[in-house]
């Protein structure tokens, strides 16, 4: 019973997290881009959160940051899991050689670290959100792949799947028709997991300046820029740290669990 | 047996932690050790060879230039050199040279030393990325005598004695010069300064001691000889750090404060605040008129009315910054008239992007012209402030109907790249310095920097003439104030404020001051009251 | 006595690894070339967008650099540089890039190397505790510690660090300097990526408290204390030690954040740079050095584990 609570608490908070993305344009009637007052005030009645350093509504951006640090994850996760899937599930099915080419590539790309791909990819397009996704999105690949193609191992591995080729059927439709759906609930705590380390990734990435432009609410971002001013205003801070760190331990604690029903 | 081996270990973790801490060595705070911040991690230190303005901090007290430029007139001084003479074709520099000035290295400074230094720093070979294009047309060296130096240029050039003023031709050993040649020297640099350099550790600190023979400063120099044992130089590249850093007494003094950080410091005892204003460019953006839509006369001047400039100078810099209206700032160039302020009117400006076709219709936010919206790419540097200040002119363009695209470039080398690919339409870049003829290598038509892609011949053949201008400097002022006028009416840059550096200084520091170009300290004068 | 044949085996999967771990190493640095090369684009026409080379001196360098033979030789000349331990100079200093990189890592390595063993002892306190407590207070927070661990970026962490220190640390003296330059960011560092051991430590150590063998071991008489303890932990130790060396990875982009936010010099801002500034040698150099360097250590864990595999050693 006491798992169930915590459970209930991290599916809360995502909820919470996700219905703040959602409706910062009703609850705050701030821009997060125009400064309305005097920098760096402190929380009170108004604003709600403050001002940043250039005078912004605070509680505005954190708001609107929500859309920014949910989605940037959300997309590359998206990605990440479209085309390692892929890779994976055609390594799979598709006879030994395809096997031992996808293994051998993704383990070689593991070698180097996924952040450092998604910086190489970065310098390479320019700094922008939109790199930012695709950075991410194919730094996690390698990783995905491995980690998909045991599941799908351990799946091929049960009898039914060989039961399906006496059957006669091809390995497109094995692939696709029996294979995905049994994965399917393994695939999706691990997507889940990927998530939690796309979401890490992205704000580390716009922590450290590659997000090109500083202006777009983003919680890794203002991370950064609230450091400037820690102890004058140390919430510029620990608001979008708190909210990353609380984030990531939700998604976690999800993915991790779901697996074990 | 488990005793034993429970003892071994002791041992070993008590040694290891010794070992550890006598590793690492603490920033010492003796009465005779001054601990200074530096802000960039350079790639290189030989300033005869790299651009990077931090270094003449702790070099300019390990190197003496042929003169000096004082700060509270702007004449040159006698500094290795006694005295001089400029011939009327403005050809032929004489230089006498002191003849008691000797190396740290013990080496004698002779013409002879002059000569290779400037041949050193001309050497292609070397790939001098400033210093060499400091000194021009210069074309020969003839020593007369051992002390006796006359420098010969092709062209007049009027910035000469500037450029021999300046930190990166300050006078090395030949002898190190040599024995180290150009990759390893910046580790081992010899010069005749009132410190002596000890020790680079790359990213790490640089170490510089007193020169107790030290007998020939210029006159703008109180102290004859420097009273501070040590220095050591710390590198703070974080701009966050550095406030942090003060605090903690990690270092006694630190330039590049930010604005609030300084402020909160200099309210407390412990803390005093010298703000220094730096002579060059002010913090500006130039704006990019071979594109659409800010070929547009109308659309630049507009995009200057709608910057509210007192407001981004005082949300971010306090009362730290004079605003600034033109090309060059108001410190240290006092002879060349500025240009009248430019008022805040977004009134103004949409009017004038009225005009220019650029039209609001309906529900749009943005502004278009035959459908086509209205979009700058705005690019800045990362350094600075210049990223606050370019999010703070998004908004005021965006105010008026421009959408802005806004790109803060990860260093120097990506907001070079995207500049040599022309798809900007506005972007930031500033260098100082303390001759006028700066401007020549942003707005002459050929100009490695002219990055708004203007071309006027009026202007070209203005510059030329006032690098030209040896002997009459109120009549080359005279053209640098046409020059200004050109280009604030053409609005070709957008100029935010006159750069000042907050320096922060622990109360323990005394006498500090600053050279003409602002940067650097007079070091040598520098003294520790008794903690 | 282990049997010839189980020797053989193991010697077998040994070669094997390491075998595998080559080529794994090389295809890893092949991809870093070909990868950096298309990030950073032509190096003689950054150096030219630069000013810091002259249109006349363009073909002169494009030669130093190698740069007019065709990509497959360019790739081969790197490879074999690089196993001579040359990596080519730097493009805007011309300084050898080992020697740069040389100087650079006592810096990191000290950092990398505190924070693991911050790391390793941090990760196995909480394990054990939340294992050994179990469902008792002082379980249940060693267990919330170590999900915390490994959901609060390093960055926030680094940064509360600061703001706890700046607090607490008022006042003169230098010794505060070196807490903040070392010890404080390896303590961030450990904590940051404690959170896979403890995971580990509590699974495995619960899991063996328990196993049939421990009610054994107690039934023997060995009572409730540091012996048991030993015993149940012995193994759950191999994952833990490849996890260790798996660490590795998140050391990496551990340390290129704890650098920036402490300000600290070492190989992680380096290598952060260089990709910016565009100074290809550097970032190959490095890019291609921290690749091997993950192999090995994927190789070592592997190997490791194999060694201490307790099937093997149950053969005597």
């Amino acid at each position: 019973m006491r798992f169930g609570f915590i459970k209930t608490l991290c599916v809360l908070w995502l909820a919470a997290i996700v219905l703040l993305a959602l409706s910062a344009p009703f609850i705050t009637s701030a821009d997060p881009y125009t400064p309305v007052s005097d920098m760096l005030q402190s929380p009170s009645y108004h604003p709600p959160l403050g001002t940043d350093a250039l005078g912004r509504d605070f509680f505005a951006r954190t708001a609107y940051g929500a859309r920014l640090s949910l989605s940037i994850p959300l997309l590359s996760t998206l990605l990440t899991v479209l085309i390692g899937t892929t890779f994976s599930l055609t390594a799979i099915t598709a006879g030994r050689l395809s096997d031992r080419i996808i293994l051998t590539i993704a383990n070689a790309a593991l070698a180097i670290p996924g952040l450092l791909l998604a910086m190489l990819l970065v310098a390479g397009f320019g700094p922008r959100l939109s790199t930012i996704v695709l950075a991410v999105g194919l730094g996690g690949i390698p990783g995905f792949i491995r980690l998909s193609r045991s599941i799908f191992l351990g799946i091929k591995e049960m009898g039914y799947i060989d039961a399906a080729y006496a059957l006669g059927a091809s390995r497109t439709r094995v692939a696709i028709a029996h294979m995905l759906p049994n994965a399917a609930p393994q695939l999706f705590s691990l997507a889940t997991t990927h998530f939690a380390w796309a979401f890490m990734g992205t704000t580390t990435l716009t922590f450290l300046g590659l997000s090109g432009d500083p202006s777009f609410p983003e919680w890794g971002a203002m991370l950064n820029s609230g450091r400037m001013h820690l102890i004058q205003a140390p919430w510029l801070t620990i608001v979008p740290g708190i909210l990353i760190s609380l984030t990531i331990l939700a998604v976690h604690y999800l993915g991790e669990n779901y697996a074990d029903n | 047996m488990k005793t034993n081996k429970k003892i071994i270990l002791l041992i070993i973790f008590l040694l290891s932690i010794s070992g550890l801490s006598s590793a690492c060595q603490p920033p010492s705070e003796t009465s005779s050790t001054l601990n200074y911040g530096l802000t960039l991690a350079p790639s290189g230190i030989d300033l005869h060879l790299n651009a990077s303005a931090e270094l003449g901090i702790p070099l300019s007290s390990v190197y003496d230039t042929l003169v000096f430029l004082d700060p509270a007139n702007g004449e040159f001084v006698p500094g290795l050199a006694e005295r001089w003479e400029i011939s009327s074709d403005g050809l032929s520099y004489t230089f006498h040279l002191r003849k008691d000035v000797h190396f740290h290295d013990g080496t004698p400074f002779d013409a002879q030393a002059v000569q290779e230094n400037i041949e050193y720093t001309l050497n292609p070979e070397n790939h001098s990325q400033k210093a060499a294009t400091m000194l021009g047309p210069l074309n020969q060296m003839e020593i007369l005598d051992e002390f006796t130096i006359v420098l010969v240029l092709d062209e007049p050039f009027a910035p000469l004695l500037d450029s021999l003023s300046q930190v990166y031709l300050g006078m090395a050993s030949p002898k190190a010069l040599k024995q180290w040649g150009p990759s390893e020297y910046q580790f081992h640099q010899v010069g005749t300064g009132p410190y002596r350099f000890i020790e680079y550790i790359p990213n790490d600190h640089i170490t510089l001691e007193r020169n107790p023979d030290y007998a020939w400063g210029p006159a703008i120099y109180s102290n004859p000889k420097a009273s501070i044992e040590r220095i050591f130089f710390y590198f703070y590249e974080d701009a966050a750090s550095r406030a942090l850093a003060l605090e903690r007494r990690e270092v006694d003094v630190m330039g590049e404060i930010p604005p609030h950080e300084a402020d909160r410091l200099a309210s407390s005892a412990d803390f005093s605040l010298s703000p220094v204003a730096i002579p060059g460019q002010p913090l500006q953006y130039f704006v990019n008129t071979t594109v659409e839509p800010t070929d547009d006369l109308r659309v630049r001047q507009a995009l200057l009315l709608a910057i509210d400039k007192e407001s981004i100078v005082r949300t971010i810099f306090g009362s730290h910054s004079p605003i600034s209206n033109g090309p060059l700032s108001q410190a240290g160039f006092r002879m060349i008239s500025a240009p009248p302020p430019s008022s805040h009117n977004p009134g103004e400006a949409r009017q004038l992007l009225d005009t220019a076709g650029w039209i609001l219709e309906g529900q749009d936010t943005h502004r278009k012209r035959d459908g086509v919206p209205l979009s700058i790419k705005l690019i800045a540097p990362d350094w600075g402030s210049n990223s606050e200040v370019a999010q703070l002119m998004k908004v005021g363009w965006e105010n008026i109907g421009v959408n802005v695209e806004l790109i803060i470039a990860p260093g120097f080398g990506a907001l070079k790249e995207i500049q040599s690919s022309g798809d900007y339409h506005v972007i930031g870049i500033n260098f100082f310095g303390t001759d006028p003829d700066l401007l020549r290598s942003f707005y002459a038509s050929d100009a490695f920097y002219n990055w708004t892609g203007y071309s006027d011949a009026e202007i070209d053949q203005l510059l030329n003439e006032a690098a030209r201008t040896t002997h009459v400097p109120v009549h080359r002022m005279e053209l640098y104030s046409q020059i200004v006028r050109a280009i604030t009416d053409n609005a070709l840059v957008l100029p935010i404020r006159d750069y000042v550096n907050l320096v922060v200084t622990h109360q323990r520091v005394e006498g500090l001051k600053f050279s003409a170009q602002g940067w650097f300290p007079n070091l040598i004068d520098v003294q520790l009251s008794s903690p | 006595m282990v049997s010839k044949s189980h020797r053989r085996t193991a010697l077998l999967a040994v070669i094997r690894r390491l075998l595998e771990g080559v080529g794994t190493a090389w295809a890893a640095v092949t991809l870093a070339f070909f990868a950096l090369r298309f990030a950073s684009g032509d190096p003689v026409a950054s150096l030219l967008s630069q000013g810091l080379a002259s249109p006349e001196q363009a073909d002169e360098i494009r030669i130093s650099l190698g740069l007019n033979a065709p990509l497959w030789l360019q790739y081969l000349r790197f490879l074999t540089n690089l196993l001579h331990g040359d990596l080519g100079s730097s493009l805007y200093t011309h300084r050898s890039v080992s020697q740069i990189i040389l100087e650079q890592f006592p810096s990191t390595a000290v950092l990398a190397v505190s924070g693991l063993i911050a790391a390793i002892l941090l990760g196995l306190i909480l394990g054990i505790t939340a294992a050994w407590f179990g469902k008792r207070a002082s379980g249940m927070i060693a267990a919330t510690i170590a999900a915390l661990a490994t959901s609060i970026p390093v960055a926030f962490a680094g940064i509360l660090s600061l703001l706890i220190a700046g607090c607490l640390l008022q006042g003169p003296g230098s010794a505060n300097g070196m807490l903040i330059r070392l010890i404080l960011p390896a303590m961030v560092l450990g904590f940051a990526s404690s959170g896979p051991i403890a995971r580990v430590i509590h699974s495995g150590l619960s899991e063996s408290l328990r196993s049939p063998f421990i009610l054994a071991a107690r039934a023997r008489g060995i009572r409730r204390g540091f012996r048991l303890l030993w015993h149940a932990l012995k193994p759950s130790l191999p994952p833990v030690i490849s996890l260790t060396a798996l660490e590795a990875a998140f050391l990496f982009t551990g340390t290129v954040v704890t650098e920036t936010v402490f300000s600290r010099p070492g190989l992680g801002r380096l290598l952060v740079k260089s990709i910016l500034d565009g100074d290809f040698p550097i970032a190959l150099g490095l890019v291609a050095l921290a690749a091997i360097f993950y192999t090995i250590s994927h190789v070592f864990a592997d190997l490791l584990t194999l060694v201490i595999d307790p099937r093997l050693r149950r053969a005597e």
